[in-house]
């Protein structure tokens, strides 16, 4: 496999790649990003079965719809996480449909403690993911500012690092994922 | 005033003292407003307490119910530049020409492409590789999905479906459909329905399959017009589903020889019509390697 320096400018090659009809640039997105999109879908669904069902829609819509991919919104992943909801979304009203079916029933009631109906957790899912993808130091900065909740004085010192990169990275950081969920909110209204 | 910068509402949203002209503005406007309250949402997303377990890969299996399921239908979006079957990638420098991605072939030269495709992956029944990233596949659960299937259980097909994926990933960059031309003859020999087998990167007939009534059931006959070469394998002959799902194995095809493999109207019938003949190694996995010489589908 071949390195990049830059994850966001791969992302990039990689959508216009999708955009031009390669399937190799969906493979390498499926390879990517699908622990993504089946963590999300299980999490929302409960069931192996409905959250593979919906990673399999998720990668076939993505290729039929990829003209509406855009590169310079930076990494796919956002874009397809705003197709996981359209899909989660869709097989939950299936299954309301299906309300009487005992079965199904059931297995919402089994499945209830792992499943969570808070509309926000692709949101966090991605933004978990970003921060993982996110090189250091900055991925580290953000996990001490927004998870661990310390100051900006503290990560300074901990990290040996001036106080103004300290705070460069955590609003450079904060505006990209605010970015990426502006992305997930464009697809995920469509 | 003109709008605050994005650092200025950045701090506004982390609660950072901003000059009083700027968070006057940001106050009285709506766009800033907004800006800073997706901030703040962004903030509360990302430090919010996540019980989060670990990424979950999907079953291998998935990745070939995309590739198949791209594969089984036209694709012509309008706007989607030219199809990866006719004319390579606009950014995958010099034209890579059908002999130079050819897949089943051993011989294919190194080196000709510098990203290397999945086609012929070193362990071709893994999981797709997760690279750059740190999930970890997870083994698939005792109570996988069962999909109901009749000449092999679900879990087989599953398996042999992943690599499966591999294979289409490799073909349809050169094909983009399943290759070949079907023949309806019914004829005194009671053959059912037949069709040319054909390489998957050229299109190149080299052999055909019929069904052939035989009894009370049908065989699947297969004859190649010159020995493939197994290597150091041998070869397998596969009944694929159009729902590019799931498949079964027939059987395995002697070198050089034509083959009969009893199969039944009731695979026929539930779409199991693509025939296929691959190349496997002696290696304990019962899946399809991915590395497929001839495909044909059988007319309905």
């Amino acid at each position: 496999m071949h390195v990049h320096e830059d994850p966001d400018v791969e992302s990039a090659e990689l959508a216009v790649r999708l955009i031009g009809g390669d399937r190799e640039a969906l493979a390498e997105m499926y390879r990517r990003w699908s622990p993504l999109v089946h963590t999300i879908a299980l999490r929302a669904l409960g069931t192996r079965e409905d959250a593979e069902d919906v990673v399999q829609q998720v990668f076939v819509a993505a290729w039929r719809g990829r003209a509406t991919l855009r590169p310079d919104r930076g990494s796919p992943a956002a874009w397809l996480v705003g197709i996981t909801k359209h899909r989660v979304a869709d097989v939950r009203t299936q299954r309301y449909r299906t309300h009487r079916n005992l079965q199904a029933l059931a297995s919402e009631v089994v499945t209830e403690p792992t499943t969570t109906h808070d509309s926000d957790w692709a949101e966090r899912l991605l933004l978990v993911h970003e921060l993982e993808r996110m090189g250091d130091p900055r991925a580290t900065v953000l996990r001490m500012a927004f998870i661990e909740d310390r100051t900006h004085d503290d990560i300074a010192r901990t990290l040996e690092m001036p106080l103004g990169t300290v705070k460069s990275h955590v609003r450079r950081g904060l505006l990209e994922l605010r970015d990426r969920l502006k992305e997930v909110e464009r697809v995920a209204s469509d | 005033m003109s709008h605050p910068t994005d650092d200025d509402l950045v701090d506004l949203a982390l609660g950072e003292k901003v000059e009083a002209d700027r968070s006057a503005h940001v106050e009285q406007c709506a766009v800033c407003s907004a800006s800073v309250e997706q901030l703040r949402r962004t903030l509360r997303l990302a430090s919010g307490p996540l019980a989060h377990a670990g990424w979950q890969a999907p079953d291998d299996a998935v990745w070939a119910r995309v590739a198949a399921q791209i594969d089984a239908e036209p694709d012509t979006p309008a706007d989607a530049g030219p199809a990866p079957a006719t004319v390579a990638g606009p950014d995958t420098g010099p034209a890579t020409t059908p002999a130079e991605t050819s897949q089943p072939r051993d011989e294919r030269p190194s080196g000709t492409d510098a990203d290397d495709r999945p086609g012929r992956p070193a362990n071709p029944t893994g999981p797709p590789a997760t690279a750059g990233t740190a999930y970890a596949p997870e083994p698939v659960p005792a109570d996988a999905t069962v999909r109901p299937i009749t000449a092999a259980s679900a879990r087989a097909t599953r398996r042999r479906a992943a690599a499966w994926g591999a294979a289409l990933v490799a073909a349809s960059l050169v094909v983009g459909l399943l290759a070949g031309r079907a023949i309806w003859a019914p004829d005194d020999s009671g053959r059912v329905s037949q069709v040319a087998l054909e390489t998957l990167d050229t299109r190149q007939r080299e052999g055909e399959a019929s069904v052939v009534r035989a009894g009370d059931g049908l065989d699947l006959s297969v004859v190649t017009d010159r020995p493939l070469d197994a290597g150091d394998g041998y070869l397998e002959v596969w009944l694929i589903n159009t729902d590019g799902k799931r498949m079964v194995s027939v059987g395995v095809l002697r070198p050089g020889e034509s083959d009969t493999f009893p199969i039944s109207q009731d695979l026929i019938d539930q779409g199991y019509v693509v025939v296929d003949v691959s190349k496997e190694q002696f290696d304990d996995k019962p899946a399809h390697s991915g590395d497929s010489l001839l495909r044909g589908q059988l007319p309905a």
